[in-house]
């Protein structure tokens, strides 16, 4: 077996016997999994709403019935793939860091720098290592949450929708290799290894939380609860051609969000899902057609930054740690 | 000089020769004082926005920005001081007691007559005076910046407002400087100590908020309230976690203090709460036994 993926067997032994490992994937499962019961429990508030609605058109004798809210199960995911935006991001760079940190803390550093290891096996491998397990959590999230959505939202799913669901989970694995390998680089290139922490928290408050931030709270339909154009009353047509007066501000707005890669991964999940109202029952095919840059600048960043963390997690710079 | 003053002087010292404190520190000032001018362009653009719906004959609704106070431009303040300045405090406040513990210190402190409360009273006096300063800073240059883009420095009632959104922000930042404070405390390990406060406060910023509400996360990023779901569970379910949602109580009374329009309400409760966790977690983290602070970290 290559040193490579020795430390990547190590890697999974490590994590598997990892308390705080099993605590953070734990309480990513246990958010993601109320997220969906809260969907279901909101949608069964709005059937209520609804039939009430009904009974009083119908006991005051109107025989016209407003249009029934439907269910599109897949939407309950939305707020599970929020929660892995944020807190599995959050979540992938304290598992990229601790690879590192831990071979410091318990000194087996310098026992792993004195075997004939090759130049990139020890940061090959914990990507490596890291990729593997996300590739389990993934999984393991994607086989609760649709059974969340058939146990607890008591929505029927079709094959496509698991394709759909399928495709949601890969671009989810991509999406938190890429912040783990970016805490990796982070670390080892940090003197303190607190620094490689907080300075990587930094990069996820600015990219996932600030920047996103910043645009969605720029768009003019955000101004008010429920929509500025749902309390003016305007169509979505007549919407979009007074926004054409705007384009360069939405530019700007749109601008900013997609240098945020967690943006990518939103539209790219949302798109595929179904989740956004645009992209909602539209074959794969038309959906892959109006994202697939999306998925390229996704994928790109991932490799880079990987690239980053094996090419930055060096002897010296790992060695140069004060503590 | 007594324990207390000692303590809280060295607290204030290691923050300013902290390099990381200092990257939050210029975040979160540079956010707050970005936000002024985020909200003011967002404001005009919408209003635009409003004035080409009605010259296009869509709409006879009146403009719901119509005669918002200068105040409005504030806003993105609220949620950068929940999500920048909660964190920063989180780091100030682990940093504050485990750097004790780490280079051991803390032994030496306390082979000295010192009370533990004392002691502990102090570093919390000092990170308050930071947290103090930082908001200072950060809100007076909004303050310079709203009165710019209004033509006119704001008048006695709205620096007022200003005042009171900087008090009831430096009483959130002292809760998490409190938890960060805890961790560091009781944790074995340095990555658990800047962890757990980092769950935690997700888990009230966001799971929290949306168990009683239906609010999706990426939506509670926005100063402006999502539509809650009301009726059956959710009556139920928010009554409990509503008071524990201490980000959220933070953004109401905020709202309601920088006199949004899309927010109605008294604040008072709010406020009380925010304080009752203040108190709750300063009387939690002063009676952290002697043993416990001597702790060794186990990594």
């Amino acid at each position: 077996m290559s040193s490579t993926w020795v430390i990547a067997g190590k890697e999974l032994l490590d994590l598997r016997r990892d308390r705080l490992f099993a605590v953070l994937i734990g309480f990513l499962a246990i958010a993601t999994l109320i997220s969906v019961g809260v969907a279901a429990a909101s949608f069964g508030t709005e059937l209520d709403a609804y039939n009430l609605y009904v009974q009083q058109l119908a006991a005051s004798g109107s025989t016209t019935a407003p249009a029934a809210p439907q269910l599109f199960p897949l939407q309950l995911l939305r707020g599970g793939v929020e929660y892995l935006e944020i807190l599995g991001a959050l979540f992938a760079i304290v598992l990229g860091y601790g690879t590192v940190a831990k071979e410091k803390y318990r000194g087996t550093l310098q026992l792993l720098l004195s075997r004939p290891v090759g130049r990139f096996a020890i940061p090959a491998g914990k990507v490596l290592g890291l990729a593997v397990v996300w590739l389990v959590v993934v999984a393991v999230l994607t086989l609760l949450t649709t059974l969340a959505i058939l146990v607890i939202g008591s929505a029927p799913l079709q094959g496509i929708d698991l394709v759909r669901i399928l495709i949601g989970a890969v671009v989810a694995w991509v999406y938190l290799v890429f912040w783990s390998s970016l805490a990796i680089g982070i670390t080892a290139l940090s003197p303190r290894l607190s620094t490689g922490l907080i300075v990587s928290i930094v990069v996820w408050l600015a990219f996932v939380l600030i920047i996103p931030q910043i645009g969605d709270t720029m768009d003019p339909d955000n101004q008010v609860p429920g929509g500025l154009f749902a309390a003016l009353q305007i169509q979505k047509p007549d919407e979009l051609k007074v926004l054409a007066n705007f384009a360069a501000f939405d530019g700007i707005r749109n601008g900013l969000e997609v240098s945020s890669i967690t943006k990518h991964f939103e539209r790219l999940s949302f798109a595929f899902l179904g989740i956004k109202d645009k992209y909602n029952q539209l074959p794969l095919g038309l959906v892959w057609a109006d994202m697939w840059g999306y998925a390229i600048t996704l994928a790109a960043a991932a490799f880079a930054s990987v690239t980053f963390a094996v090419g930055v997690t060096t002897r010296r710079n790992l060695q140069r740690k004060i503590s | 000089m007594n324990t207390f003053l000692v303590s809280a002087r060295h607290e204030m010292l290691n923050t300013r020769r902290a390099r990381t404190a200092h990257i939050l520190l210029i975040v979160f000032i540079g956010m707050v004082i970005a936000s002024s001018v985020i909200g003011w362009v967002t404001n005009e653009t919408v209003t635009g926005v409003y004035e080409k719906v009605v010259a296009d004959g869509l709409t006879t609704a009146p403009n719901p920005f119509a005669g918002v106070s200068p105040l409005y431009y504030a806003r993105n303040a609220v949620i950068y001081v929940l999500l920048i300045g909660s964190l920063m405090a989180i780091v100030l406040g682990v940093q504050a007691t485990l750097r004790d513990r780490k280079a051991a210190t803390v032994d030496l402190v306390l082979s000295r007559p010192v009370a533990t409360p004392a002691r502990l009273l102090g570093q919390l006096a000092g990170l308050s005076v930071v947290l103090a300063a930082v908001i200072t800073i950060s809100f007076s240059v909004s303050w310079l910046i709203i009165s710019i883009i209004n033509g006119a420095p704001l008048g006695w009632d709205d620096t007022g407002r200003v005042i009171a959104f900087g008090l009831l922000s430096w009483v959130l930042l002292t809760i998490f400087a409190l938890l960060g404070m805890l961790t560091g405390l009781r944790s074995k390990q340095e990555t658990t100590a800047l962890l757990v406060p980092f769950v935690i406060w997700s888990a009230v910023a966001f799971v929290l908020p949306q168990i009683g509400t239906a609010a999706r996360p990426v939506s509670l990023l926005n100063p402006v309230p999502a539509v809650a779901s009301t009726g059956g569970y959710f009556d139920v379910v928010s009554a409990f976690t509503g008071p524990l949602s201490v980000t959220e109580q933070f953004k109401f009374a905020s709202s309601i203090i920088l006199h949004d329009p899309n927010v109605t309400g008294e604040a008072t409760v709010s406020i009380l709460i925010l304080l009752a966790f203040l108190i709750v977690m300063s009387v939690v983290v002063v009676l952290t036994p002697r043993n416990r602070m001597r702790s060794g970290l186990h990594e």
